[in-house]
């Protein structure tokens, strides 16, 4: 033990920086914690709840009964009232039978001061002062068992309502099966429900063709952006005139907002005044100049264009780095050997671009696969959903429907694919990928 | 590679750098015609006879199109002083001093990078939502931090470990302290990669549209992206207001890429290339 000790103290004495660097790294770690790494966490969380935000009693996670002391306040103490009156009216067992019920209500109401504490008495007296308490304040758990009871005193209530009706005994009579379902409103069951969001996604048709969109998407555009790119690369990987403006012009795509481009390329596919319509449908590729934007692999297509013109440069110049650190007496060699200009290019280029080339497709292929703003201003996932992929489809599902669960669920499926994709890549590159293993 | 460059050579080139731009030109040719001309026949020519800035002026004074600019603006350029200033420190340590956990926190970060934003999306917009900062410059500088942080720190690591270390050495055995050290010989050195470091975080802010679009729906607090993206006209879509603002956004950038390329190029490799 003892020697553990005077180890630990050696290496501390060897190391005096270890405090300060956690203290320097301490605000990042923090704000990567809480900005990103808790919000995922979070998503997985609602996506195990019927999650809807324009639904008031499924707008937010209940893992148990809670009662809205509010709309339980509201109806309440009315409702009493009224059975009391109607008590006194009526006779026989009419009367026996309400008597039951206001009974039943009143040990309910017990049990529910009980569940709520203190909170009973301040919402009550917000609402005596006619003023709204907050939904926070209001929203109170109660016991499995309240709410069990609560449901059984509403349907003895709603029993005792319809064996009366008949009888023209109650003159209020719809005033209480009024009060009595507003009351039911006050109770909120818990929304939690597994994986069911899983399961419908999971089997949903839509998903899956979303799904196989992004995949089709993501394939094509890197796997074009990465032979054009490395075309490039090689081309203008040599002193020429004018190298700082071509570097400039390929930069200029990659710099501009991508929403932006979006809409100059939607202006250019126009079916009416799209002068890229027109060139094409000159050229014989399409039939009619709508065709780009209003047909499947039209849209499919133009997407892909834009989105390569857009990213072939971010590789080229990536591919480009690479290349320029390539020590050129590794071709003098092997031109002296007798190599051609393609036995260089497979024996040499190749290899030692290997990590550049990784790098460049992993931070292309998780990009593509994440796309929304290109294909959401584009085309919105049309026609016909055809251009719709996983990121557009979580966000159509929680924004245009409002339903948060199944949307984080859709959220959390993009994640783990992403998360499949980064551990291949991270696989085959190894620990070459962090700086720490870099220059040496 | 040291071949010397063709006629043919230059030919490709000329084609290359006009397909690249040929979006430009075209949005920017279609800016200046009159709005007659850009829709029917002659939306097709490519020069107009009567070139106005009637779109121009449409953009600044029918739309509030000075509005956007100023939003993203001040998000951008909040983002990107508040992130690098964060990510110089924890890059500093990561780079320089010796602790345990290093990989782990790299890899931490380098995974972050590759979140796809829609995954947090719904608990940011909730949380947000419910401390009342939808609709706020600080409702996007903060989910902004999730692209931002990490490819600061991931950029400034690989600046600061180009710095010599000799310098570090000198003054600690002069008996400066960490801090000491840090602002009076790491800082001034880091200062070209922070700048670089910074440049990139401006675009990728000021590029951003998904939060934004969600987070700030209302007039008064919309972005750039999200502005143009949304531009509608009452009846068709108003392209030559669309061109016009395109080509307003776009000359700042291409500036900025003309004055700063080697910068960029350089961040952007930082981390692809063994050097």
């Amino acid at each position: 033990m003892g020697d553990k000790e005077k180890k630990k103290q050696v290496k501390k004495d060897k190391n005096p920086d270890r405090k300060a660097a956690y203290l320097l790294i301490a605000p990042s770690l923090l704000l990567i914690l809480v900005i990103a790494i808790y919000p995922v966490i979070q998503s997985f969380y609602f996506s195990l709840f019927d999650l809807r935000l324009n639904s008031p009693t499924k707008s937010s996670v209940h893992l148990d009964y809670s009662i809205n002391l509010d709309t339980y306040l509201q109806y309440y103490p009315f409702l009493v009232d009224d059975l009391d009156s109607t008590i006194e009216d009526t006779s026989g067992p009419v009367k026996e039978g309400l008597t039951d019920v206001k009974e039943d209500l009143e040990s309910l109401d017990q049990n529910i001061q009980e569940d709520t504490g203190k909170t009973y008495e301040e919402v009550n007296n917000i609402l005596n002062n006619f003023e709204t308490p907050s939904s926070e304040l209001a929203m109170v758990d109660i016991t499995n068992e309240t709410a069990d009871q609560f449901e059984e005193t509403i349907k003895e209530i709603n029993t005792a309502l319809t064996q009366l009706k008949g009888t023209d005994e109650i003159e209020n009579f719809s005033e209480i099966q009024g009060l009595a379902s507003g009351l039911q409103g006050a109770i909120i069951e818990p929304n939690f429900i597994g994986f069911q969001h899983y399961q419908n996604q999971l089997t949903d048709p839509r998903m899956w063709s979303s799904l196989w969109t992004t995949v089709y998407f993501t394939i094509i555009s890197v796997a074009i952006e990465f032979v054009l790119g490395l075309a490039i690369a090689l081309l203008i990987n040599k002193a020429f005139f004018g190298r700082g403006l071509i570097r400039a012009t390929v930069l200029i795509p990659w710099a501009i907002p991508t929403a932006v481009s979006a809409m100059m390329w939607k202006f250019l596919y126009d079916g009416q005044n799209g002068i890229v319509s027109k060139f094409f449908m000159e050229l014989g590729i399409i039939d009619s100049m709508s065709t780009l934007l209003s047909t499947n692999f039209g849209a499919m297509s133009s997407v892909i264009l834009s989105e390569v013109w857009k990213t072939t440069p971010y590789i080229a110049l990536l591919l480009l780095a690479g290349l320029q650190v390539i020590p050129k007496s590794l071709y003098e060699a092997a031109s002296i050997d007798g190599a051609g200009k393609w036995k260089q290019f497979i024996h040499i280029t190749m290899p030692m671009l290997r990590l550049s080339i990784l790098v460049a497709v992993l931070f292309r292929t998780l990009d593509a696969f994440r796309v929304f703003d290109l294909i959401y201003v584009l085309t919105g996932g049309g026609p016909a959903n055809s251009t719709e992929t996983i990121s557009i489809l979580a966000y159509k599902v929680m924004f245009a429907q409002t339903n948060f669960g199944a949307g984080s669920a859709l959220a959390v499926i993009v994640f783990i694919c992403v998360a499949i994709i980064s551990m291949i890549f991270v696989k085959v590159l190894g620990s070459d990928l962090l700086p720490e293993n870099q220059g040496k | 590679m040291n071949k010397k460059a063709g006629p043919l050579f230059y030919i490709f080139l000329v084609i290359f750098v006009f397909l690249v731009m040929f979006p430009f030109i075209w949005v920017f040719l279609t800016s200046i015609k009159p709005p007659s001309e850009i829709f029917g026949d002659k939306a097709f020519a490519w020069f107009t006879d009567s070139p106005t800035l009637k779109s121009y002026a449409s953009v600044f004074f029918d739309h509030p199109f000075l509005i956007y600019l100023k939003n993203s603006f001040i998000v951008s350029t909040a983002t990107t002083v508040y992130t690098v200033f964060v990510a110089s420190f924890a890059a500093y340590a990561i780079a320089r001093l010796q602790f345990r956990g290093k990989a782990v926190i790299l890899g931490l970060v380098l995974s972050v990078s590759m979140f796809p934003q829609i995954a947090t999306l719904s608990p940011i917009y909730i949380i947000l939502k419910n401390i009342g900062l939808t609709n706020s410059y600080l409702g996007l500088i903060i989910p902004y931090t999730t692209i931002t942080l990490p490819l600061s720190i991931w950029i400034l690591v690989v600046f600061f470990r180009k710095i010599p270390h000799d310098l570090e050495e000198a003054a600690k055995i002069d008996g400066a302290t960490l801090m000491q050290t840090y602002w009076k010989i790491i800082f001034p050195l880091a200062v070209p990669g922070m700048f670089t470091t910074a440049i990139l975080v401006f675009i990728a802010a000021w590029n951003e549209f998904l939060y934004a679009f969600v987070i700030n729906t209302e007039v008064a607090y919309k972005t750039v992206p999200v502005g143009i993206a949304m531009f509608q006209g009452q009846y068709t879509i108003p392209w030559g207001e669309i061109s016009a603002a395109t080509v307003v956004v776009t000359i700042p950038l291409v500036i900025l890429v003309l004055v700063f390329q080697k910068r960029i190029v350089s961040g952007l490799t930082s981390g692809s290339v063994k050097e």
